[in-house]
């Protein structure tokens, strides 16, 4: 395959896995907007904000715990992570980047995958905040829901090639590193409140585990036991071990890199993630450095990927 | 469809009228049809096409144009109507002047019999900027110089004459395809009954005439097309075409020259690329022999071309036979090398480098429609009977001080067709862009871009210019 279009395709699936996260995100957010107390929507704003390894527009980390103003800022911050055109992350960037990728390597994907996210970036291109403030928590689920259909009819129509694995590849690796950002920024926030489990709930809303956990552990929610669910459960299909794992298989099926050693090198990074949870996490005393590092195995991956079969050197090339 | 309004002219040539409300016998069932269908239906069906285009982002960008990046082509779901065997005589045409314009590239870049016979002179081609001295005494596979033609032809009431021969990158292809789709979903009885001929093999032709060009006659070679990127105005067009033919879609930054052999940067290395269908102008192939502040090419691709390594679709140095003054010595390049009359006329064609042909050119400018030698796309022409006195004036300033740069031509009735207007029948005038290919031998598909001029009276049909595309249908009735 083309490096450049492994690449489109890479980055088309990263773009579009981060879109949905933070429209799963923004939707419970604007939920708790209607029934939460201030200090519970705060912790949300900030730990989405911290997620996102962004401040919010007023440019620091903001707004005393008894700003009665928040309400009324929502608005602000929604519109900071949904449609500003200078926030990469945005829905609305995120959205248009995965799209323009998936413009330029059309050729790469299936027409169906074009069709539908084509049609999904057509509905948001011209919206504003204003547009959809009535019923916010309806846009979101809308934008996630189109995302997973992509994914759905990525998964019915497309081509099991290498293009396949370098979509698939860009969306574990996204997802695992969104997950541990988040659980990152809910481990620290939760730590500054006098309410142990403040956050938790939603963060299992966030990752589609609310069932799954009380199928596991019941009605009583432990923090401790939340966590466990979200790093180390390979049956839940966003926790970080899921992800890492999935990166795994989609670099073990891939045909190698042209040089041996930065090949090596990727597949020794996802290995040593997915070997982090599977064998350190059970005994870890300090959850959070150890989320810090397999944080940093999948940066690294990023990394690996792109220069085994993207950048590598030339002269490392057999000529074919 | 509402055709009681319909503005029939006998002094026009009409696609689907013979007479006023009395059509062509091969449209008659279609022009029934579409006078039976209730009204909205169509516009209807107008609306579905045009989402479906915006769905499925075909879109081309205009030049300059940083507001509207991407731009749906407009399309009119009324078919123009071909008969058979009309379309027969055409393609008869499109196959003698392919054979010629190759044998004329190969003459020009050969022994150039062409001039010391006297049939053109020696400063209309060596005078030409598209003529390449890089391509002096460079063969090329087959003898094939031009893989991908798209011929501009009108239809006046003489019939069918060539208004351009684009031998370089043309386009529309995939707005043929497109446009057939679309209007086959919207029309499905109509199109049934009609007996149309197909057009979506394009893709395997093209496929298969590229891959008659393979150095050495290399099996199952590797294809890849290049592009100039993502913010040409073709790119949906290359992208489309690179999955029809199962080609890799390139830039010049994938590609690299060893030791006289073209590869791709692949994710598992770099791999040998055979046939290269280039979207990419000649200037900017190659910036080691064209201009040497080009991004888009590949340093040291002409050396693999010229030492038979890599094919290259169209080749370059094409341009030469398809510029504006060669054209008008196109009927006897015909006579010269095949030894028989044209199938398909020219347009009376002014050289303005000629002293008498600029003089009549400055005295009828209000009739002329006058044309930069080097342009295309409708940028930089005058259409006489369309400008103001102040144009024609300043339009004649830019003529004299250099007439070489100009040809002019009368101003062609282009024949007219029925169109989707504010919910009713109205002509436009059209042309036509069949798409001819050759490798072994020449394959035509029975169809074309057909280009409307959607303005009223407008003859301009560039969709830069405010043109739509039609669907061209060669009905066997």
């Amino acid at each position: 395959m083309l490096a450049r279009s492994a690449q489109g395709v890479y980055w088309m699936a990263r773009y579009l896995a981060r879109a949905g996260y933070l429209s799963r995100l923004l939707e419970l957010q604007v939920q708790f907007l209607v029934d939460r107390s201030v200090e519970e929507i705060h912790f949300g704003w900030k730990r989405i904000y911290r997620c996102m390894k962004r401040l919010p527009p007023p440019g620091e980390e903001f707004l005393p715990e008894t700003d009665e103003f928040a309400l009324a800022d929502a608005f602000t911050l929604a519109d900071d992570l949904t449609f500003e055109r200078s926030n990469p992350d945005s829905v609305w960037s995120t959205v248009a980047s995965g799209r323009e990728n998936a413009r330029q390597m059309r050729h790469c994907i299936s027409g169906e995958m074009w069709t539908c996210l084509n049609a999904a970036w057509l509905r948001i291109r011209d919206l504003e905040a204003v547009d959809i403030w009535r019923t916010p928590e309806v846009f979101y689920a809308r934008t996630r829901s189109e995302i997973h259909n992509f994914v759905g009819v990525a998964d019915a129509t497309m081509y099991r090639g290498a293009a396949w694995r370098f979509m698939r590849l860009g969306r574990a690796i996204e997802r695992a590193q969104l997950a541990v950002s988040l659980l990152l920024a809910q481990i620290d926030l939760s730590r500054r409140t006098e309410r142990r489990t403040l956050g938790w709930a939603s963060m299992l809303r966030t990752h589609h585990a609310l069932e799954a956990y009380g199928r596991v552990y019941g009605i009583d929610l432990q923090p401790d036991r939340v966590l466990d669910l979200l790093v180390a459960d390979p049956s839940l299909p966003g926790s970080v071990l899921a992800t890492v794992q999935a990166a795994a298989t989609e670099l073990q099926g891939l045909d190698g890199g042209p040089g041996v050693e930065a090949d090596a090198a990727a597949r020794r990074l996802a290995g040593r993630a997915e070997a982090l949870i599977l064998y350190d996490w059970p005994e870890a005393s300090a959850p959070e450095e150890l989320l810090e590092q397999v944080g940093q195995s999948t940066r690294d991956l990023h990394e690996a990927v792109l220069d085994a079969f993207v950048d590598y050197a030339i002269e490392d090339s057999p000529l074919r | 469809m509402d055709f009681s309004r319909y503005d029939f002219d006998p002094a026009i040539h009409d696609e689907m009228f013979v007479a006023d409300g009395e059509p062509r016998d091969h449209c008659r069932a279609v022009y029934e049809a579409l006078k039976g269908l209730p009204d909205g239906d169509l516009n209807t069906i107008q609306e579905r096409v045009t989402r479906s285009f915006s769905q499925e982002g075909i879109t081309f960008t205009v030049y300059g144009d940083e507001e509207a990046e991407e731009r749906i082509i407009p399309i009119d779901c009324v078919p123009r109507l071909l008969a058979l065997a009309e379309w027969r005589e055409l393609e008869a045409g499109l196959v003698q002047r392919i054979r010629t314009l190759n044998l004329f590239l190969a003459d020009v870049y050969g022994d150039c019999r062409v001039v010391r016979d006297g049939v053109i002179p020696a400063d209309v081609i060596l005078g030409c900027p598209q003529y390449r001295l890089a391509m002096r005494g460079v063969g090329v596979p087959n003898d094939v110089w031009v893989t991908i033609c798209g011929t501009d032809i009108v239809r006046t009431h003489e019939g069918f004459m060539v208004l351009e021969d684009n031998l370089r990158v043309p386009s529309g292809v995939s707005y043929m395809i497109a446009n057939r789709k679309a209007v086959k979903a919207g029309l499905r009885r109509l199109y049934r009954r009609s007996r149309v001929q197909d057009v979506e093999q394009y893709g395997s032709l093209l496929r298969q005439t590229l891959c008659e060009l393979s150095p050495g006659g290399r099996p199952d070679p590797c294809l890849a097309l290049l592009t100039p990127g993502t913010y040409n105005s073709a790119f949906y067009e290359h992208m489309f075409l690179a999955h029809e033919i199962g080609a890799e879609l390139v830039e010049g930054q994938d590609l690299l020259v060893n030791d006289g052999f073209v590869y791709m940067r692949t994710t598992s290395g770099l791999r040998r690329v055979d046939v290269i269908y280039r979207r990419v102008d000649d200037d900017f192939l190659d910036p080691l022999v064209f201009r040497d502040d080009s991004l888009l090419g590949v340093p040291g691709l002409m050396n693999a071309f010229k030492r038979g390594n890599v094919a290259l679709a169209n080749a370059p140095g094409t341009g030469v036979a398809d510029d504006k003054s060669v054209y008008a010595y196109v009927p006897d390049m015909v006579r010269y090398y095949l030894g028989e009359e044209p199938l398909l006329q020219n347009v009376e064609t002014h050289l303005c480098r000629r002293p008498e042909d600029l003089e009549y050119t400055l005295d009828n400018l209000e009739r002329l429609v006058v044309k930069r030698v080097g342009e295309s796309g409708g940028y930089g022409m005058l259409v006489g009977p369309h400008s103001t006195p102040e144009e024609r004036d300043e339009y004649a300033r830019t003529l004299r001080a250099d007439p070489a740069d100009f040809i002019s031509q009368p101003t062609l009735a282009l024949s007219r067709s029925p169109c989707l207007i504010d919910g009713h029948a109205e002509p436009r005038h059209v042309d036509l862009r069949p798409f001819v290919l050759t490798g072994n031998e020449t394959r035509i598909v029975p169809g074309a871009f057909c280009r409307v001029a959607l303005r009223r009276g407008s003859l301009v049909v560039n969709s830069s210019q405010g043109g739509g595309g039609k669907d061209l249908w060669v009905v066997d009735l």
